[in-house]
């Protein structure tokens, strides 16, 4: 480690040199590359945005201007709170997360656009002609949400001590939908009971509870990594833990399988469970727990599938999509109901029309997916831009994903790690199994596209996540202290 | 932790691989599977999308066009002459196509294969894509003539004119007829109601009668009878032949009669106990002459002759055309019915114009077709039919003889068809009328049946007429024949290039 010496980009830093470390190999925050790469996503958003217009209607978007010009002047305030709040923080984060929220946006607008203001297309019964107006707001309070965490949490471990105060918060915001009637907490027509409406105002709040959990789950696991990484004896190679120790996990798998069964919620149910598996994983390093948890999951999945229905249905329409759907579903001549597969069956449809480029912005016809505009929104992406849109979204969340892991690898303190871990892992794994859904690669769970989709609890909540990582990853990147005396080689090594 | 950490990130990039890779199957791999999807609504607006070719006649009348009307559907299909081709044009609504439009629906949509470059460049220079237009060997004179003098009779039929040379379709007409603008409709609403009208009418409009319904030929297969007896070998139009009254058929209940129980008497046979000349017997149909004629010459005989005139075989023009039947006969008695065309006999307008041209063209039956040529989107043509020979039916000499028969039932003032003189304006037809009886021991109204061209030392048009109900050939059939014949000519002469 301490050969690295300046080369090092800053978490392996060593100021073995006194007076360069003072001068020279201050390890640089790149703020500016961020604010270069910054441009470049409110470029590439803005081009967007005029191009859906173009191809919609033949003209330039009336609200280029005002949106464009609140856009960049929301992501260049993101970039002047980070400057000044978290100045070492990874520069790839908030430009990927820009990106995304832009693309989201610009794809809401076209959207929303369709069929409306004499524009090509059917309307679409679930937007409003403002959809993109508050779209624009949720981003609003998504950046501000952004910049109150980086203010709030000046540093990771301060949440370490509200472990337990969050587990609870986060038990109560999953649980919240079950315990309220159906008529507040269940999304019209899908079944499940994922989100709190009142007055035409809705709020999903598992999209907090998974941050708050997150905290939790480091918090706790920090504490008893120990033990749970430790005692057990060893079977055909792989150490398995004692039964007492089983307790987490089997509270964890329970906790999911109650929110499956009273939400009717695969998705989340999968998300929480996988969160707290690959954290338990990275306290313990024991690949046990991996292959016990993955099992209870399965066997639960499974059993969930055989005894409730709407799971049920949905592996059904997995292996066979374009089977249970009416011919003539939607057009005016509906003798036989729609059957759940509409959906994916057209969201498949639309993937496949674009082919490789897409159809361009505004061509395609992605309103025939019911929708489109929230959990199948990426089908909305493969429709217009094609195959290269949806690999181009894939690696910016790929990115994303890969510079939370690197915070963790670089951060020095196991709770940060094990957050940012968390963090990091549950943007991958709600990527996999939303895309992996609408593209059927697994069975269909309506959870949120990060950034992209429609509402503004998964945007909020994305914006709070991207801030917990650039927190993470600010403090593994800050220069260490400098050393009090200057005589003397004191170094200062820093410990994985 | 960080031993487990970079395991986790493996974990992800599998993931991110999965997704990738499963992306890359259901955009690039499977879309071409996924574009044919049960109820994928892309594919079907995607036709409506850019301009399908056009249906012009062989004189440049249009009959199909696609025309822009903006939206999500941009272009409407609109026949102009509504349901004067609609057996030709057949109709593109969104559920399915028939006719041309849908026998060359991938040369009109563009998406045929000998298109693919020209989309090519039309994709990369921006253009947007458009369908081959269909020319049509169809003449809009002699089509319209048709379809104005079936509607005349008010009797459902099939009407079918081809030129004789080259077997391309001149006329292919059926009535009654339906509009293809109401089954071409995007309004989902209209266009149930339509297809419902149309498909439970007790009419049948849809049914193309030219091409797809068939009808006893009658009187009109006594030109494959005579084909058999001249290629034998053992007779010409002159020979004599048993011409009784009655022709005994112990085989049966029944006794061969003449049309009106009469001998068949050219001055020589008041009794009905002589013979009288083949072409004597032909000109005023006499059925026992050609019923005891067939009997001798044998259903193996029939069967062949028949089959040279394209009989008993499916035919693509390029529809499908319901096959005129003419099942092999081994019962001496039945096969003196399926020689004056009754018993199992079958045939559609199409294959009475067919036995007319074969005749007309020296004995050579061409292919009939109904495509001249398709013409892609930047003018150059892409397809051009060469007619075909379908069969050899009767040597030059024979078809000669034949003629000189049919010309008299025409040109006799005792022919069967010599009432049609008067509507032909002195061009020279060749023809054969038919009565065939139909239903139950014959207790449905005959069917009406004319075959025969014009002009008889130099044919021009072959026309097949069948009127279902229409009582005697002559009277329902030949006028709708000398309709087509006499537009026909009079279009030739008018424009003297062709």
């Amino acid at each position: 480690m301490s050969a690295m010496g300046a080369t090092g980009n800053g978490a392996g830093t060593t100021a073995s040199q006194p007076s360069l470390a003072g001068a020279l190999s201050l390890p640089r925050g790149r703020r500016g590359a961020e604010l270069i790469m910054l441009a470049f996503s409110i470029g590439v958003v803005l081009f967007a945005y005029a191009n859906a217009g173009l191809g919609l209607n033949g003209h330039v978007p009336t609200g280029l201007a005002t949106y464009g010009v609140l856009f960049a002047v929301l992501m260049l305030g993101a970039h002047l709170a980070v400057r000044k709040l978290a100045p070492w923080a990874d520069p790839l984060l908030l430009p990927l997360a820009a990106l995304l929220n832009g693309l989201g946006l610009v794809m809401i607008y076209r959207l929303q656009e369709s069929g409306r203001n004499g524009n090509p297309g059917n309307a679409i019964s679930t937007m409003s002609a403002s959809t993109t107006t508050f779209q624009l707001m949720w981003s609003t309070i998504g950046v501000i949400a952004f910049v109150g965490v980086l203010m709030v949490v000046r540093e990771p471990r301060m949440l370490q001590r509200y472990t337990y105060t969050l587990g609870a918060v986060g038990l109560v915001l999953l649980a919240l939908p079950a315990l309220l009637p159906n008529s507040i907490s269940e999304v019209p027509g899908t079944g499940a009971k994922i989100q709190v409406s009142l007055g035409g105002f809705s709020i999903q709040p598992e999209e907090f509870a998974k941050l708050a959990l997150a905290v939790f789950f480091a918090g706790y696991l920090v504490a008893k990594r120990d033990v749970l990484a430790l005692a057990g004896r060893h079977v055909l190679g792989i150490a398995l833990p004692r039964a007492r120790d089983m307790g987490p996990v089997l509270i964890a798998w329970a906790a999911s399988l109650l929110v499956l069964v009273f939400e009717s919620d695969i998705g989340t149910s999968a998300l929480f469970f996988g969160m707290f598996l690959i954290m338990l994983y990275v306290a313990t390093q024991r690949t046990s727990w991996l292959l016990i948890g993955t099992s209870l999951f399965l066997v639960g999945a499974w059993a969930a599938s055989k005894l409730v229905a709407h799971v049920g249905v949905r592996f059904a329409i997995w292996l066979h999509p374009t089977l249970y759907q009416n011919v003539f579903c939607g057009s005016a001549s509906v003798h036989v109901p729609c059957v759940p597969s509409y959906q994916l069956a057209q969201g498949l449809y639309g993937l496949g029309f674009g082919g490789l480029l897409g159809t361009g912005l505004g061509h395609g016809q992605p309103y025939l997916t019911p929708l489109v505009q929230s959990d199948f929104i990426i089908t909305a992406f493969g429709e217009e831009l094609g195959l290269t849109g949806v690999m181009a979204l894939l690696l910016i969340y790929g990115l994303i994903v890969q510079r939370g892991l690197r915070a963790a690898v670089a951060v020095r303190d196991p709770f940060s790690k094990l957050l940012a871990a968390g963090l990091a892992f549950v943007v991958a794994l709600q990527v996999f199994v939303i895309v992996g859904g609408v593209t059927q690669l697994i069975p269909l769970t309506g959870i949120t596209t990060p950034f992209l989709s429609q509402g503004g609890s998964s945007l909020v909540a994305s914006w709070m996540l991207i801030a917990l990582l650039m927190r993470i990853s600010d403090t593994a990147r800050r220069p260490a202290p400098q050393p009090i005396q200057d005589e003397g080689m004191t170094q200062v090594v820093r410990g994985i | 932790m960080n031993h487990a950490l970079r395991r986790v990130s493996l974990v992800c990039l599998a993931m991110f691989l999965l997704l990738l890779v499963n992306a890359n199957y259901v955009q690039g791999f499977e879309a071409g599977k996924l574009a044919d999807g049960p109820g994928n609504g892309r594919t079907f607006a995607l036709q409506y999308q850019y301009q399908r070719g056009s249906i012009v006649t062989s004189d440049n009348v249009t009959v199909a066009e696609s025309k822009h009307i903006g939206g999500v559907y941009s272009y409407q299909r609109s026949y102009p002459a509504g349901s004067i081709y609609a057996p030709v044009t057949g109709y593109d609504s969104p559920y399915n196509k028939t006719g041309i439009e849908g026998a060359e629906d991938k040369l009109l949509a563009g998406a045929d294969p000998r298109l693919a470059v020209r989309n090519l460049i039309d994709l990369v220079t921006g253009k947007p894509r458009k369908g081959a237009t269909v020319q049509l060997t169809v003449n809009s004179v002699a089509q319209q003539a048709a379809y104005k003098a079936l509607k005349a009779t008010g009797l459902p039929g099939g009407a079918v004119a081809i030129d004789p040379k080259t077997g391309g379709i001149l006329a292919l007409a059926s009535y009654p007829s339906f509009n293809p603008n109401k089954l071409a409709t995007l309004n989902g609403n209209a266009l149930n109601q339509a297809d419902k009208k149309y498909l439970n009418s007790p009419q049948q409009p849809l049914l193309n009668r030219a091409i797809n319904e068939t009808f006893p030929p009658g009187s009109t297969f006594k030109i494959v009878t005579s084909s058999a007896a001249f290629s034998s070998g053992k007779y010409t139009p002159d020979s004599r032949y048993y011409a009784p009254t009655n022709l005994k058929l112990p085989g049966t209940t029944h006794e061969l009669i003449n049309f009106d129980n009469s001998p068949c008497n050219d001055g020589s046979n008041p009794t009905g106990t002589g013979k009288v000349p083949l072409i004597f017997a032909f000109t005023v149909s006499c059925n026992t002459v050609f019923g005891g004629l067939g009997q001798h010459l044998g259903g193996a005989k029939l069967h062949r002759q028949a089959n040279a005139f394209g009989m008993n075989r499916p035919l693509r023009i390029p529809m499908p055309v319901s096959p005129s039947n003419y099942p092999p006969v081994s019962n001496p008695d039945y096969t003196a019915y399926s020689a004056i065309g009754q018993y199992n006999d079958t045939v559609t307008p199409l294959q009475e114009a067919m036995f007319a041209a074969a005749i007309a063209n020296h004995g050579t039956l061409m292919h009939p077709y109904l495509v001249q040529k398709v013409i892609a989107p930047n003018l150059s043509t892409l397809v051009v039919t060469v007619p075909s020979r379908l069969s050899r039916t009767v040597s030059p000499a024979v078809a000669g003889q034949v003629s000189r028969m049919m010309a008299d039932v025409v040109a006799q003032p005792y022919g069967t068809a010599h009432s049609m003189v008067a509507n032909l304006g002195g061009i020279t037809v060749a023809g054969k009328t038919g009565t065939a009886q139909n239903g139950a021991n014959n207790t449905g109204l005959d069917d009406a049946v004319f075959t025969g061209f014009a002009p008889v030392a130099n044919p021009r048009i072959a026309v097949g007429v069948v009127v279902k109900g229409g009582g005697l050939g002559a009277d329902a059939s030949a006028p709708v024949a000398a309709a087509i014949i006499k537009a026909y000519m009079n279009y030739l002469n008018s424009s003297p290039k062709r």
